[in-house]
């Protein structure tokens, strides 16, 4: 009686290791990854979609009725660490996945906010972030959630247990190299860009194998440097020194620090570059492609198609790494097949995503004091050459020069979107400006250095932060909504006629997609600079966001903490739905 | 006259008045309890700290960590930080505050340039115990067998700095830009240095200490180190000390006094000496009108 008991017991153990593998194994495909923008049910990319509009086409939450939004929960990070949160959630299969500051990455029960697991990166002591510890998301492929560290690691761990599957060293931390962006995953590669290093990093993008780590190519940003495919040689970015002096290509930055989009028509992969090395522009003539740009790879061979310079020798370090967004339009009565995006330096670039030919740009920010628009035969900016900042003397305090936007951007890392249904992008941004001048004497690793001192410093009375729907066809701002503190967070947009973004004095708000009416806020307890999302479950349509303030912000105090030293740090996620 | 004490005195005094209760603080008698003196030094910084393949950290300024925690009797714990983007990054880091990820703050950073507008700006840590002068030199290799030319009339050659350093805007944004297209980058000074030393390089530009420490290796007899002043260089020459915690003066006096001390009996000069540096001391510690 006892034996069979045991042996029934045993027969029941096997059934359940055979149906908990074959659990594991399954899983979002990348064909699942390509249809995330039409699927209402997941959230299984960072964006809503390879193309990362941000739109989701789900309407039981609506201009009628969101004003009744209320928590369902609100789940801790919990620990000691908070500080900035700045990820986006991936939901699946009843399961929300979110990152936190200092490389953690959470499991959460999408119906009841219970925790399922969390995982806490082992990160050495000794890294020193330039620009808080936040992470901004991980990428769903199969049984693995994966995402990257300060510790410049790619990790791959089972999303059901929490375990590591694979982990891989991006770059050496020792040397300045960080990450914090969500990787892009593309026909089973794992595509991510590089950052920190502020000096002799090189900007690149690498596909790995999302089931081994393994590099597959390697895409170098900035000319002369060679890249790779499967392990061999695969032909140079751009023409050897043709925009830079001397070696300084060899150093010179353009780090790829905010990931990428796709979009599936073209193959092609977009990501932004960030500015060129040293930093001050009069010690490197040139362009120096490709930095401040946005870069097109071919997904399957890592060879650049086309680039585009946002700032042709960038001397205000705006950089270029703004997310590029595919869409659809068409201007003057022929519909093209384009990509948006709006810059660090103000303006917001309508370009071919075919070819990167330049159509438009238009300013979204008050002022752009660096430049007086762009030339449209030739798709460059027109410079205003008394508002660039000076070269360095030693000899004294150099010219003091007014530049807007401030070096932290018109809108910096938070993705904006666009909605298929208004024709607008929902852009984050920021009115601020910075007096920069050289340093006679600074100090650098313990020798005497020549940097740039600046002040950022708000522009207007009433606002920094300003929400702004853009018509992409004739570059005019439909309307805006102005914040007292600058906007960090991301944007959502839905079929509802609905766009959300939060605010670091700690509300989520619904604004209506149309008009810009604001229908809807509550108060998360933090501030808000994470990206929401919406999904449908049970029935219900719900929504989504971290909060938990910090990120690059706080780091640069001036007249602009004003505006936000009251607020307290935080570090959870909230679930929001209407009452049955 | 102005000592060296009082100018000590003169360069806290700018830092905003502390309140008079935590000027009682004694983490000296903390340090000497625990044992042990926790010392930052910057990592890959030679001839001041550096360290081989993981081996222990070396160099002009770990040896002085060394005799200082020798002096107060206790341990000398040194660990090496990487350097932020300027030095209000670092005293935050390694001193006052501690890294985000859990690096725990020194009781005394090393290679702080002793600078009145530094201490202003850095209200959080005392600058003090000034104990070396450097500024910026070049040397030349055989193919450029006058190393005392006019910069200018370098053109043409190889010439090597550390990427983004004085030197490197020197000679990239100096005299109207001519030398800007010879120049070669590296990660250091001293790895210009031993460019030149290579073959690799024609002219480096870099610290006097990072000059000297390779010219004096037993294989550089070939490098000529330049006699005459390098026109129009950004820097007239900087103080280095030490960097304590606002509330660690007890600490900082008695390291000033052993500083003061090394200086004074030429444990300072054969201690740099065996980095091949001749010992210069800082301006500030030096009597005025001398």
């Amino acid at each position: 009686m006892k034996g069979t008991m045991k042996r029934s017991l045993v027969g029941l153990a096997l059934l359940g290791t055979a149906m908990s593998t074959a659990a594991l194994a399954e899983g979002p495909t990348s064909a699942d990854l390509m249809n995330d923008a039409e699927t209402t049910g997941d959230v299984l990319t960072y964006g809503l979609g390879p193309q990362a509009q941000r739109f989701s086409p789900l309407d039981k939450v609506n201009t009628g009725n969101v004003a009744r939004l209320v928590p369902a929960f609100a789940s801790s990070l919990g620990g000691e660490k908070q500080r900035g949160q700045e990820s986006q959630p991936i939901v699946y299969d009843g399961t929300i996945y979110v990152t936190g500051s200092y490389s953690r990455l959470y499991a959460f029960d999408a119906r009841t906010g219970e925790k399922k697991w969390q995982y806490d990166a082992r990160l050495p002591d000794g890294i020193m972030p330039c620009c808080d510890v936040v992470n901004r998301g991980a990428a769903i492929h199969g049984d693995k959630i994966i995402f990257a560290t300060l510790d410049a690691h790619i990790v791959a761990l089972n999303r059901n247990t929490g375990k590591v599957i694979w982990n891989k060293t991006m770059a050496d931390y020792r040397a300045g190299y960080s990450a914090t962006a969500a990787p892009l995953i593309v026909k089973n590669m794992v595509i991510t860009g590089n950052s920190g290093g502020e000096f002799g990093v090189v900007g690149a993008v690498t596909a790995r194998d999302v089931d081994t780590g393994e590099v597959i190519w390697e895409r170098p940003t900035v000319e002369g440097h060679m890249g790779t495919l499967r392990g061999k040689p695969n032909g140079i970015s751009g023409k050897t020194n043709a925009s830079w002096t001397g070696d300084l290509w060899k150093t010179g930055g353009a780090a790829t620090w905010l990931g990428g989009t796709y979009d599936p028509g073209t193959n092609l992969v977009y990501f932004g570059t960030g500015n060129p090395a040293p930093w001050n522009s009069h010690l490197r003539p040139g362009d120096n492609l490709y930095s401040s740009s946005t870069v097109a790879i071919d997904a399957d061979t890592g060879v650049i198609k086309w680039s585009y310079q946002t700032t042709p020798h960038d001397g205000w370090d705006f950089d270029g790494v703004n997310e590029f967004i595919p869409f659809d339009a068409t201007i003057g009565g022929k519909p093209m097949k384009l990509g948006a995006k709006a810059d660090r330096n103000g303006y917001f670039f309508v370009l071919d995503r075919t070819n990167g030919k330049f159509i438009s740009a238009n300013r979204f920010v008050a002022e752009t004091t660096w430049a007086n628009g762009f030339n449209p035969k030739t798709g460059r900016p027109n410079y205003v050459a008394d508002n660039r900042p000076g070269a360095p003397s030693g000899t004294e305090k150099g010219k003091v020069v007014f530049s807007a936007p401030s070096f932290l951007g018109g809108k910096n890392w938070m993705p904006m979107a666009y909605s298929k249904d208004t024709g607008l992008f929902y852009i984050p941004s920021n009115d601020w400006g910075m007096d920069i001048w050289n340093e006679p004497i600074a100090y650098k690793k313990g020798a005497a250095y020549l940097g740039a001192g600046f002040t950022i410093k708000p522009t207007h009375e009433d606002h920094i932060g300003a929400l702004r729907a853009m018509d992409p066809a004739t570059g005019k701002i439909v309307w805006e909504y102005k914040n007292k503190a600058p906007l960090w967070g991301g944007v959502l947009t839905t079929r509802g006629n609905l766009v959300f973004t939060g605010t670091p004095e700690g509300y989520l708000k619904a604004f209506d997609a149309k008009t810009g009416q604001e229908l809807w806020k509550f108060q998360t307890g933090s501030g808000v600079v994470g990206s929401p999302v919406t999904w449908e479950q049970d029935g219900e349509q719900y929504v989504a966001v971290m909060s938990g303030w910090g990120g690059a912000v706080p780091l640069w105090g001036g007249e602009v903490a004003k505006t936000f030293k009251e607020i307290s740090q935080g570090g959870s996620l909230w679930v929001f739905k209407l009452p049955k | 006259m102005l000592t060296r004490r009082g100018l000590i005195a003169g360069l806290a005094a700018g830092a905003a008045l502390l309140p008079a209760t935590r000027l009682g603080a004694a983490p000296l008698a903390r340090v000497q309890e625990l044992g042990v003196l926790r010392i930052g030094v910057y990592r890959d910084n030679r001839p001041w700290s550096w360290s081989e393949n993981g081996g222990a950290p070396q160099g002009i300024d770990v040896d002085l960590a060394r005799a200082l925690a020798a002096t107060l009797g206790v341990r000398a714990e040194v660990v090496e930080f990487l350097a932020g983007e300027d030095l209000g990054d670092d005293l935050r880091n390694v001193v006052w505050r501690g890294g985000l990820l859990g690096f725990q703050p020194c009781d005394v950073m090393m290679h702080v340039p002793f600078d009145r507008r530094l201490q202003i700006d850095n209200d959080q840590v005392v600058l003090l115990a000034p104990y070396y002068r450097e500024n910026f030199a070049a040397v030349c290799g055989a193919e450029q067998s006058d190393c005392d030319v006019p910069p200018p009339q370098f053109k043409g050659k190889r010439l090597a700095a550390e990427l983004d350093s004085i030197p490197d805007m020197y000679l990239l944004g100096g005299f109207g830009g001519v030398l800007r297209s010879d120049v070669r980058h590296y990660p250091t000074g001293d790895a210009a240095v031993r460019a030149v030393r290579s073959g690799e390089a024609d002219v480096a530009v870099a610290t006097r200490a990072q000059v000297e420490h390779v010219t004096a290796e037993p294989n550089s007899q070939g490098l000529k180190r330049r006699r005459a002043p390098l026109q129009a260089i950004m820097s007239p020459g900087w103080d280095i000390g030490l960097a304590v915690k606002e509330n660690s003066r007890s600490l900082g006096d008695a390291l000033d006094r052993t500083i003061e001390a090394m200086a004074a009996d030429g444990r300072m000069t054969a201690l740099f000496a065996r980095h091949g540096v001749e010992w210069k001391p800082a301006v500030a510690a030096q009597p005025a009108g001398e």
